[in-house]
């Protein structure tokens, strides 16, 4: 058990020392409360070297649980909500991890407009991870979306490493749309609503 | 917001009860990474018949690669021994785990998804009926005259983390939060009726700050060691096995922490005049709470249980709720939520003979009686208990 402190330790030190950037939203600008469900207000954003962030798995959990702390504090069951973003991002994150090119920022945003929460990834890629990108988020607008889903859940062999986008489309009921930002990058926007509207 | 309970995930096998349990967090990077789990599920299916229950009521996250290989081990159970049926056991609180699970009920008939929701709470129904919210307003609005001075001779203090564990309708959380501040509130509670009204109130009324939040009290999800002073106030009382919140309640309790909580005896309830026939029903009531695994008399028992429960540094007392207390209508109105509640349902669920409910019924407009007689006294006894979860 010491050992596994230890490391958890030193990665933490890690993870903060390679963060570039953790930017909730600063103290001094205060949500500008006439706007709050007319447009998406940022909550927080973090901006962390690509190589890095790939460099661990355990980042993806770590990344997913802070962030859904973050978002979930006032939502009407923040335990309830917490574990769904965090399931939610978590696989985004997974699929980051699996498919990104060398080199490069990556940057992970959350934003909300009334009770939509909007993840924005941008991720370093190369041609082939952006294929990858493309193909799989052209697949989630087929009709068939939900027979992929499952029948590639339990496939033979290795999981699919878009898996947990066609999860976010199925189980979260996600929009995802992609676009190119330059050649060695792509930003995927996620749209997830978690909870009704309190009444 | 409320923290989730483990980063890591443990696994084990009650033979007792065949059952696998999953708590904590799974996200490996490889399905190799979970051998041990198929180690313990080989291990497992040696020694079961008939149903194999996969507790997961506490796996709290769980990605893609973990729930490819759980789900592989439940199949593979299933496909090699046709006389096994696996129930898998999740819960609406997590969130995800029913939707995902459900999904292998495709793959094999044998696999079964249950959502444990109400099955830990016997009385469940009787308190989730929205007629008994005006009941539960009103015994707060009076027990609060007594507990306000109270809970600070318990150690309650300004600036603490505090949790308002089984909190109904939220209204003793707001309480709590106007008189004492506290730097963080949680308020959970099992009933989605009432907690949507606790809500609502907190809504109409500015209250910020209280986290409401859904969970089975015997199986919380919140991290250990987070709270100063945790309340649970006549909720032990109407489960039929208290210790399993209270070992939940010190677990979130931090160490040198409080857990306060408050019950009744309610053959104690007392009036004057016509006291015999008011003490008559009162006993009746204990016997008939009895009947559905309710120990309404537990208020006195609550120091042996706190310490039972690994507690020390035990203070205790009582007070009583009369109807001296402010408008003596206020108390009556509880009788009288009270009468509706036990003659009109309860008598009808154990089929009591129409002289008992008469009877039965007679008490409870005689303590109305007492309340309301210019001479008369009505009370109702309240036994308070605190603990020091030990440093």
């Amino acid at each position: 058990m010491a050992t596994r402190g230890g490391e958890q330790k030193t990665t933490r030190r890690l993870w903060r020392r390679h963060l570039r950037s953790v930017d909730p939203l600063p103290e001094d600008q205060p949500m500008n409360t006439s706007t709050i469900g007319t447009i998406f207000e940022p909550l927080f954003s973090i901006d962390i070297d690509i190589e890095v962030y790939a460099s661990n798995w355990a980042y993806c959990d770590r990344l997913s649980s802070y962030a859904a702390r973050m978002v979930s504090h006032n939502r009407i069951d923040s335990l309830l909500y917490s574990n769904l973003f965090s399931s939610a991002l978590n696989e985004l994150l997974e699929t980051v991890f699996r498919a990104h090119g060398a080199g490069g920022s990556f940057v992970c945003s959350v934003s909300r407009m009334a009770n939509t929460d909007r993840i924005e990834l941008t991720i370093p890629c190369k041609a082939e991870q952006a294929q990858f990108y493309f193909d799989a988020v052209r697949r989630l607008s087929r009709p068939d979306v939900t027979e992929q889903y499952h029948s590639a859940l339990f496939a033979e062999g290795a999981l699919d490493p878009d898996i947990g986008l066609f999860e976010l489309a199925v189980d979260y009921d996600a929009s995802i749309r992609l676009e190119a930002l330059d050649e060695n990058t792509v930003h995927l926007t996620v749209d997830l609503v978690l909870e009704e509207a309190q009444a | 917001m409320a923290d989730i309970v483990l980063h890591k995930f443990d696994a084990h096998f009650d033979e007792n009860n065949q059952e696998i349990c999953i708590t904590g967090s799974m996200r490996p990077q490889r399905a190799e990474d979970l051998e041990m789990l198929a180690r313990l599920f080989e291990k497992s299916l040696r020694s079961i018949k008939g149903t194999l229950y996969v507790n997961l009521k506490r796996l709290v996250r769980l990605n893609n690669i973990a729930f490819r290989v759980l789900a592989g081990l439940i199949v593979k159970a299933c496909g090699e021994r046709p006389d096994l049926r696996v129930s898998i056991i999740t819960s609406s609180v997590v969130g995800w785990s029913t939707r995902k699970f459900a999904t292998l009920r495709a793959i094999n008939k044998n696999i079964l998804v249950e959502e444990y929701d109400n099955e830990f709470y016997p009385g469940q129904a009787f308190v989730e009926n929205n007629e008994i919210i005006s009941l539960l307003r009103t015994q707060t609005k009076m027990t609060w005259r007594h507990e306000r001075n109270i809970l600070g001779r318990h150690g309650i203090r300004e600036g603490m983390a505090v949790a308002d564990i089984c909190c109904g309708i939220g209204d003793f959380a707001v309480l709590l939060q106007k008189e004492f501040k506290p730097s963080r509130l949680v308020a959970l509670d099992h009933s989605k009726a009432s907690l949507a009204y606790a809500r609502n109130v907190a809504n109409d009324f500015g209250i910020q700050g209280i986290e409401y939040i859904y969970g089975d009290a015997s199986e919380m999800l919140l991290e250990e060691n987070q709270f100063d002073f945790v309340t649970c106030r006549h909720a032990l009382q109407i489960f039929d096995r208290p210790e399993l919140i209270l070992r939940e309640l010190f677990r979130i309790c931090k160490p040198g922490g409080r857990v306060y909580v408050t019950n009744e005896k309610n053959s104690h309830c007392l009036g004057e005049p016509r006291g015999e026939s008011i003490q008559w029903t009162y006993n009746e009531v204990a016997k008939i709470l009895a009947h559905f695994n309710q120990d309404i008399e537990i208020g006195p028992k609550s120091r042996r249980l706190l310490l039972d429960a690994g507690f020390d540094e035990v203070r205790m007392e009582s007070f009583m709720v009369t109807n001296l207390d402010g408008d003596p209508q206020d108390f009556a109105d509880i009788i009288e939520s009270w009468k509706k509640l036990f003659v009109g349902n309860m008598t009808a669920l154990r089929n009591d003979d129409p002289a008992f409910v008469e009877r039965f019924r007679r008490g409870f407009d005689d303590h109305i009686f007492a309340a309301l007689h210019p001479k008369g006294y009505a009370g109702w006894p309240i036994w308070v208990a605190s603990a020091r979860k030990p440093l």
